[in-house]
């Protein structure tokens, strides 16, 4: 997370969509949502609420459940038990069920989904109302809002480019004006370059638009850079719901954590709102418990400083051009005799992995000193 | 994107959702699916229930008087005999044809690849024909076998060929760089990979011997088939054409074992389908023309002799019979009864490989597997299964089309299925799910999207049915109504009786009909090797 460009979004709206002051803010609403296929449990008890013009992630590892819930919400699958309601309407609950094609809602899968027996402009054409000369201008305005030339209506979509074809199924599901936009991992076909292009084009269309959205992603910088809010999904639940900021800096457990992005996890002893370890006494807010904790730190957050009072040596590095990590096993720490011996006293010695810009600062064997920046995050000691 | 979003669409999205559908698709689809798909296993598994029944019923005694008798020791091994020269020999030339069009530098490469696939254009029985007139002697085992190999050695000359073309040339590559000459890159590294195409198409050659009648009658070659079929017509009904039925039929099923052994775990093994490069050919130096002369000769025994002998029948025969009149019914009663049975097998063939693709699983793969066994049935065992059957409990339908139809679709889903099967792998359910979110019900959706998909590949299904149809010759016979005429029927009659210049003109409207099917077939395999 640099800039946050989809903060800026959302509190600013467009004028082509000007939020009504006094309708419900919350547009989707998944509440206790079960799903099993032939008796495993997909989705184990979901709640999810996404803000009217929101851009929603929802990141997990594949096998999550995530997709499935994401078709859940599209209306592909009925849920098990609990409901799911679009703008204060239930859609799907014990008693309801709208099918998928009267539901207001968008999808964009993975592969974009094209029909190939239609041309571009056919294709975005496909739900639209309007025929003939009005359904012609509205293809060419919905072209141009992905970006693209409204020449492109005659091509075939096999004539496209991975990332135009993304774009394509972008502008066709956005010509029914939908109320929510559900893109099942659009951007993982792509190559890299073209991702975060494509990525950028389709979060700026769609909050111009303004259209409620959630993005399906296995790719944790994505959904951070992405999206609004971030819904971690777990073994068919979400293990956290928040802005991406917090889920990474604020991880609620270990294992989100460690799927957010890389993590220096150290043995703890938490006092008050200190923890002792290797690095010294961290600052935790709210540590969720006392005594025995596992410390996390972001890579980023372990800095080489001159002036550090903590020592390491460089074991090895990994150079990958703009920055190297580096790995540093902790001094030990000495004992001071004053003292009486303190069994939660850290020892030292631990291996941590840190990035560095330069290359050459880090060659195996140097010394090195350390400081920590900002606050740790502790969770509760598991054997 | 306009205004009127937030509140003004709820409205009247509120009144939309109200009206909420009964039963949810995402569910109940696949069930009636599946209970469609179950009826027609059932339907597809009449004529081996059927022989079971029969054999069951008649008792150990009745099957030790009927079966071990000299007469069908004779009938085995003429049968026998017949596959196991046949075969071979088939598979040797498809192999050595489809190499030497897809992997050399054979000059005319091209021409040759379709003419070594257009003997399929010619019914076996055509072909007896001519080469009868040809040689008025020919008979027993060695006209049985040069009749089948000419008439059937494409069914392994064309998915081996479709295989080779699509072949990684970086497979020979990598065998020549492990330092193999070019003998046995083609025995180490070539030959390996086409035992799946080679073997399904000696599965089929054998299931055509075992099944032909028409060839072999015209010769007074017995088989099996030509067996049954003389009994049926002496005894109407008798135990001993049902105890023939059962050697056949379990003749059919040791086939299809022997075929699911040689496939082996291999059935996995793909051939890449992604980018390569063009294959590279070998060029054939001195022996550019023996495989000239060879290809040329084979050309002239296959396609040659049948094709002068019914020019010159036609050129004997003059105008006069161009205007007899049952030509032209016949013409018509074939159209009718092929495109008829074209539309139905297919029809029947939707559900089978909607659910096989869209649902993959046991049931799916158990129903396909009864279709499978069930559609190798000879022609003669599923006519006798139906004959019985629909005198004894809906003696209203027997002898009528619908029966004849019903008949050809056993025979013929397979072909339908093939390609369905393909054409719906063309068709994600992404895309239809995809229409369902823009706003089209499942009905719609599955129409516009997932139908008008398969629709080629549908068509082509079709077409090979009524290929089928229009050359089969001996449920026909048996299960035609009365007054009916086909092109084969009328062919075999007037042939029969020695009136070969009035048979010839069937002879030639078969083969035009037959040659475009056949030209789909081969364009056909070669897009669907490797899947």
């Amino acid at each position: 997370m640099t800039t946050s460009p989809t903060a800026g979004q959302s509190s600013a709206p467009k004028p082509a969509f000007t939020h009504d002051a006094g309708h419900a803010t919350e547009h989707l609403q998944v509440a206790g949502v079960r799903k099993s296929f032939g008796g495993t449990q997909v989705l184990k008890g979901v709640d999810l609420t996404v803000a009217q013009g929101r851009t929603t992630a929802i990141v997990g590892a594949s096998g999550s459940g995530k997709t499935t819930l994401l078709r859940v919400i599209a209306g592909f699958e009925a849920p098990d038990s609990g409901s799911v309601s679009l703008g204060g309407v239930d859609v799907a609950g014990p008693k309801t069920w709208v099918p998928a094609h009267k539901r207001s809602v968008g999808y964009v899968a993975q592969d974009g989904a094209l029909f190939p027996h239609l041309s571009v402009g056919a294709n975005i054409e496909f739900g639209l109302r309007e025929r003939g000369r009005a359904a012609a201008s509205r293809v060419g305005e919905l072209l141009e809002m992905v970006s693209m030339d409204p020449s492109y209506a005659k091509r075939r979509p096999s004539q496209l480019s991975g990332g135009q074809q993304q774009r394509v199924a972008l502008a066709r599901a956005l010509a029914r004006q939908p109320e929510l936009m559900l893109l099942d991992e659009p951007f993982s076909a792509l190559d890299a370059g073209l991702r975060v292009a494509t990525r950028r084009a389709v979060a700026k269309t769609l909050s111009e638009a303004g259209v409620t959205t959630i993005l399906v992603t296995h790719d944790q910088a994505e959904a951070l850079s992405f999206a609004d809010q971030v819904a971690v999904m777990r073994d068919g639940a979400l293990a956290q719901i928040g802005s991406p900021f917090v889920v990474y800096t604020r991880p609620a457990d270990r294992a989100t954590a460690e799927f957010l992005g890389d993590a220096v996890i150290l043995e703890a002893w938490m006092e008050g709102s200190l923890a002792l370890c290797s690095l010294g006494g961290i600052p935790v807010r709210r540590p969720p418990a006392q005594g025995r904790v596992h410390l996390m730190l972001r890579p980023e957050q372990i800095r080489i400083s001159e002036g550090g009072n903590i020592r390491g040596r460089v074991v090895d590095t990994d150079y990958f051009g703009p920055e190297t990590t580096v790995r540093i096993a902790l001094a030990p720490i000495a004992v001071d005799p004053s003292k009486p011996v303190d069994p939660h006293q850290p020892v030292g010695g631990e291996v941590i992995s840190i990035r560095h810009w330069n290359a050459m600062l880090a060659r195996p064997g140097t010394d090195l000193s350390l400081k920590v920046v900002g606050e740790g995050v502790v969770f509760p000691w598991e054997g | 994107m306009s205004q009127a979003k937030s509140t003004t669409t709820v409205q009247p999205s509120r009144a939309r959702f109200s009206r909420i559908a009964r039963g949810r698709g995402t569910r109940s689809g696949p069930w009636a699916v599946v209970v469609l798909c179950i009826l027609i296993a059932i339907f597809s598994l009449l004529p081996l229930g059927y022989v079971a029944v029969m054999t069951a019923d008649a008792g150990w005694d009745t099957i030790v008087k009927l079966v071990f008798r000299p007469r069908v020791g004779e009938l085995l091994f003429n049968t026998l005999a017949l596959v196991v020269i046949t075969v071979p020999i088939c598979v040797v030339l498809g192999i050595a044809g489809a190499w030497l069009v897809e992997r050399t530098r054979l000059r005319g490469h091209k021409v040759w690849a379709v003419l070594l696939a257009a003997p399929l254009a010619i019914p076996a029985f055509v072909n007896s024909y001519a080469w009868v007139s040809a040689i008025p002697s020919l008979g027993g085992v060695f006209g049985g076998v040069l009749i089948s190999v000419l008439s059937y050695f494409p069914l392994v000359y064309i998915p081996v060929a479709a295989v080779l073309s699509r072949m990684d040339p970086a497979l020979e590559q990598s065998g020549s760089s492990l330092g193999l000459g070019p003998w046995r890159v083609f025995f180490r590294v070539v030959l390996p990979q086409l035992r799946l195409a080679a073997a399904g198409g000696a599965l089929l050659v054998s299931l055509h011997l075992l099944a032909e009648y028409g060839a072999f009658a015209m010769i007074q070659f017995d088989t099996f088939t030509t067996a049954i079929y003389d009994q049926f017509r002496s005894t109407f009904n008798g135990a001993a054409a049902n105890m023939l039925a059962s050697v056949l039929v379990l003749l059919c099923l040791l086939l299809l074992l022997g075929e699911s052994k040689t496939r082996g775990s291999a059935r996995y093994a793909r051939v890449g389908a992604g980018a390569q490069s063009n294959p590279t050919r070998l060029a054939l130096g001195g022996f550019q023309a023996p495989a000239q002369l060879g290809l040329a000769a084979l050309t002239v025994l296959a396609l040659g002799v049948p094709l002068f002998h019914v020019g010159r029948w036609l050129v004997a025969g003059g105008a006069e019979v161009w205007t007899r009149d049952a030509l032209i019914s016949s013409l018509l009663q074939t159209l009718g009864y092929g495109l008829a049975g074209a539309l139905v097998t297919t029809i029947l063939a939707f559900p089978l490989a909607y659910l096989v693709i869209r649902h993959p699983g046991p049931v799916g793969k158990i129903l396909e597997g009864a279709n499978y066994i069930s559609s190798s049935m000879p022609g003669i065992v599923v006519a006798l299964a139906l004959v019985t059957i629909t005198i004894h409990y809906v003696p209203g339908v027997y002898q009528t089309a619908v029966v004849l139809v019903a008949a050809y679709a056993l025979l013929f889903m397979p072909r339908a299925l093939v390609n369905l099967r393909a054409g719906l792998a063309q068709a994600p359910k992404e895309l239809d799910d995809a229409a369902q979110a823009l706003g089209k019900p499942p009905l719609v959706a599955f129409l516009k999207v997932t139908l008008r998909l398969t629709a080629p590949a549908a068509a082509g299904g079709a077409a090979l049915v009524f290929l089928g149809i229009v050359n089969e010759l001996t449920a026909t016979l048996l299960l035609a109504p009365n007054g009916t005429q086909t092109l084969a029927t009328e062919f075999w009659a007037l042939s029969s009786e020695i009136d070969y210049t009035g048979a010839a003109p069937y002879a030639l409207l078969m083969i035009l009909l037959s040659a475009p099917m056949t030209y789909l077939l081969f364009a056909q395999s070669k897009k669907v090797a490797g899947q």
